[in-house]
């Protein structure tokens, strides 16, 4: 399929880009040919994003060329990229929720006055019957599954004649069906002569839909080729260097009491229906449970639950010994219950607040911080350097502003804030989403050494591969039903993926 | 109270609705457009006195009553072109920003007044614009009267409302404009100004805010006192959020509040027994229940009220 002599339809040559002292791309090359479907793999943070940013325009290089068709270009914004028939599809998508499939393909900066539906919906109709990407036209989009909006973004692109199409990490929060969908989508794609760069950390996907790959390391280039010549191991090597995988860890054996227990639990969600039904859950001492699920299936109202941010509405929960259901968030974390939420920026820390003050942020009432109501800073100090040194938290000061921390940083400071207090239950609610890969591997081994100590960890997660290498159990969420736990020797991807999807199954 | 004086009453709203909607509508209308981009104004009610003041001295001086719309929506802009440029290029809370333009508006309005017409007693009258009957469609019985025997901008008011749900449902434009107040970033991705569109859309409403004032003045009460409003721009925005930012829902709810309004006018000679303190305090309290109902499931635009930062 791959002409070898062809010249390829974009050149980056020699691009370096820092952030300030962090050098994201380092003297990187990157080609890209005609109808080829070219995966960019790499660890998180080895520059992946930032590459393709600058060649979308949202970035600047701070050297090296692009070309395009061998004409030197200079793309100053996405929408210079999007004239030349570059386009991409971002992690978060560029849709908006509450108008329908139709609405969100129509909004343009060009064209008539008056909107022409009959018109577009032919258009859409013709392009994706083509394509073999089918969209549901009239539907809202917060209704439609991640899969579903992805195949949105990819028609918009399309119809707006995007030749390049670039996908960053689409398969993070896909279902293991969803990606198959995906990838026919992207073939088709490729016999109709679109080019694709697939950016993406998950080797396999290379092997599956890539005709070429690119690694990154650091910043740097350390490997190109066709797919065919390329060995799995010496992709490893490339995209890990001297690194090691992390082995599945071992654990001591649990027959510890269940730290947190549900009982027939149901949750409303804020529209009244109810999002969590009738769920059964057992995380015992010494082990790790992981819920996975498409983002939207009573994940968020379970956790609110379980914390206390939201009321039940019938069921049980237990911690340790005692019933929690209607106490107070104050008292839950008295019993030793901790979160480690997912809006690190909103849930977790107020921004604006030092670290000082926010490392007392789930606990401002006991002593010997807090005497007779009355704060002693001297104490709270010591209690946030505690957290900082322990969790090697980098800032320039504990009166640093929450918001001066990158988002590792922010998520160790918090990770440390709710650890260090040693509570028997903790929930973390995507713990490493948006973290580079230093910063996802310490945030991972504190959960594995804290869980050795006998505690128990709740793990909700959209990133199913993370739940596969953190979790002791899997519980499968779909439409607010939890399903029984599945052990970490019989831990089937497909299997998973198709309970997310909502094939039946007997539940806990 | 005798069935005639429920007749009385009854036929008093019915006349008397309309008119007593059409300003606020107005307002709402423009406070529609505004919030569709994004931007909340609650300036609105301040805007709304520089309109009544600034239409009856020019209808009082130069008896142009075009000239006196013109004029009015004219300060209007200028005076939400001060909101645009503090929520949009200065990012500041619309908040504090729109607050600024009620009390700026509620004091200057006063004080005009008293620079054009001094301290009387009694304040100039203007007349106010004669009812245009359209032939034959007036005849009809009942209804005739009431929707086409109205004044000429009581049918420009109606064709606005009609173009604006057009505009904003059925235009690329309108659809580029409700995407600003959801998320401009999406916006600026396909190539649209989020800042061009929201400083216009909020000139636009204030305009309408000040034709609101206008129509008050030179169609309802011919003529201009302090204060006159009585709170109709904070009843036009919550009327917003009652239509759920749907212009022809906004109408609906104009027409209920016109017709508490007038009920409270006329009710005040019939129920003697009920302190008149608390029949005034109808169209607000009305105000009050209408936002607790709809207000609860109100699913605002995602970007209401927040500036818009790129990055």
């Amino acid at each position: 399929m791959i002409a070898l002599n062809k010249e390829p339809l974009v050149k980056m040559v020699n691009i370096t880009k820092r952030f300030s002292d962090v050098v994201a791309n380092d003297s990187v090359d990157f080609e890209l040919y005609e109808s080829e479907i070219h995966a960019l793999l790499g660890e998180n943070g080895a520059g992946k994003s930032t590459l393709m940013n600058i060649l979308y325009g949202l970035y600047h290089p701070d050297s090296g060329d692009i070309y395009f068709k061998d004409k030197k270009v200079n793309i100053r914004n996405p929408l210079e990229a999007q004239q030349l028939g570059i386009g991409m599809v971002h992690q978060h998508f560029m849709l908006i929720p509450t108008f329908t499939v139709l609405e969100n393909l129509q909004v343009s900066g060009r064209g008539p006055f008056r909107l022409k539906p009959e018109e577009m919906i032919e258009k859409i109709k013709r392009i994706s019957s083509e394509l073999g990407i089918t969209v549901d036209i009239d539907r809202k989009v917060h209704e439609l599954s991640v899969g579903a909006k992805q195949r949105v973004e990819i028609l918009r692109l399309i119809m707006n004649r995007a030749k390049i199409l670039i996908l960053d990490e689409p398969t993070s929060t896909l279902t293991p069906q969803e990606v198959v969908g995906l990838f026919n989508n992207l073939k088709k794609l490729r016999e109709n002569g679109n080019s694709i760069v697939l950016i993406t950390h998950k080797m396999y996907e290379v092997y599956e839909v890539a005709d070429r790959v690119t690694v990154l390391r650091k910043g740097r280039v350390v490997l190109k080729s066709l797919k065919v010549k390329v060995q799995p191991k010496d992709l490893a090597d490339a995209m890990l260097g001297q690194q090691r995988e992390v082995k599945p860890h071992d654990r001591p054996e649990v027959s510890n009491p269940a730290l947190m227990r549900l009982e027939s639990l149901t949750v409303l969600d804020d529209e009244g229906e109810e999002a969590v039904r009738n769920a059964n859950l057992h995380v015992a001492g010494g082990e790790i449970v992981g819920v996975a699920g498409v983002a939207g299936n009573g994940q968020k109202e379970l956790v609110e639950a379980i914390y206390g941010l939201r009321p039940s509405l019938s069921g049980k929960i237990f911690l340790g010994v005692n019933d929690i259901t209607r106490a107070k968030i104050r008292d839950r974390i008295e019993n030793g219950l901790g979160y480690i939420p997912e809006d690190r920026k909103i849930r977790g820390v107020a921004l604006d607040l030092s670290l000082d003050l926010n490392s007392i942020a789930t606990d401002h009432w006991s002593k010997p911080i807090i005497n007779y109501n009355f704060i002693d800073y001297q104490k709270v100090k010591e209690f946030a350097s505690k957290i900082i040194s322990t969790f090697g938290v980098i800032t320039r000061s504990n009166q640093s502003k929450a918001s001066t921390l990158s988002g590792g940083n922010l998520q160790k400071f918090i990770v440390g804030r709710e650890l260090i207090k040693e509570p028997k239950f903790i929930i973390a609610e995507n713990p490493t989403a948006g973290l580079d890969v230093g910063a996802t591997e310490y945030v991972r081994q504190t959960l594995i050494s804290y869980r050795n100590r006998g505690r128990a960890i709740l793990v909700v997660s959209n990133d199913l591969d993370e739940l596969l290498e953190l979790c002791d159990k899997i519980v499968v969420m779909y439409k607010g039903r939890l399903t029984a736990p599945i052990p970490r020797g019989k831990f089937d991807k497909l299997e998973i993926g198709s309970l997310m999807l909502g094939k039946e199954a007997e539940t806990a | 109270m005798t069935s005639l004086s429920v007749d009385l009453i009854a036929s008093a709203i019915l006349i008397g609705t309309i008119p007593r909607a059409m300003p606020i509508l107005l307002a709402a209308l423009g406070e529609t457009l505004d919030q569709n981009a994004g931007i909340l104004n609650l300036g609105v009610e301040g805007i709304m006195l520089m309109g009544a003041i600034t239409a009856f001295t020019t209808e009082y001086f130069t008896e142009n009553f075009v000239l006196a719309f013109i004029i009015a929506f004219a300060i209007g802009s200028l005076f939400s072109f001060f909101h645009a440029f503090a929520s949009v290029s200065l990012k500041a809370d619309q908040v504090v920003s729109g607050t600024a333009l009620w009390f700026i508006g509620w004091g200057l309005s006063g004080v005009l007044y008293r620079f054009y017409f001094g301290n009387s007693p009694s304040p100039p009258v203007i007349q106010t614009l004669h009812h245009v009957s359209i032939p034959y469609l007036s005849n009809i019985p009942f209804i005739g009267r009431l929707i086409f025997g109205q004044d000429p901008i009581f049918y420009t008011v109606i064709m606005s409302l009609l173009f604006i749900h057009y505009f904003l449902f059925k235009t690329r434009i309108g659809l580029n404009l409700r995407t600003v107040g959801e998320n401009p970033l999406v916006a600026k991705a396909v190539g649209v100004n989020p800042s061009l569109y929201r400083y216009l859309a909020c000139m636009f409403g204030g305009g309408m805010a000040g034709l609101g004032g206008a129509y008050l003045v030179l169609t309802v009460v011919g003529s201009f006192f302090y204060d006159m409003t009585l709170g109709a721009g904070f009843i036009a925005v919550a009327l917003v959020y009652f239509g759920k930012w749907k212009p022809l829902r906004v109408f609906v709810g104009s027409l209920l509040f016109g017709a508490v309004y007038v009920f409270y006018l006329t009710a005040e000679t019939y129920f003697q027994y009920v302190p008149y303190q608390f029949i005034e305090m109808l169209p607000y309290l009305f105000t009050l229940i209408i936002i607790l109902i709809a207000g609860t499931r109100a699913h605002s635009p995602a970007s209401l009220g927040k500036p818009f930062h790129e990055e």
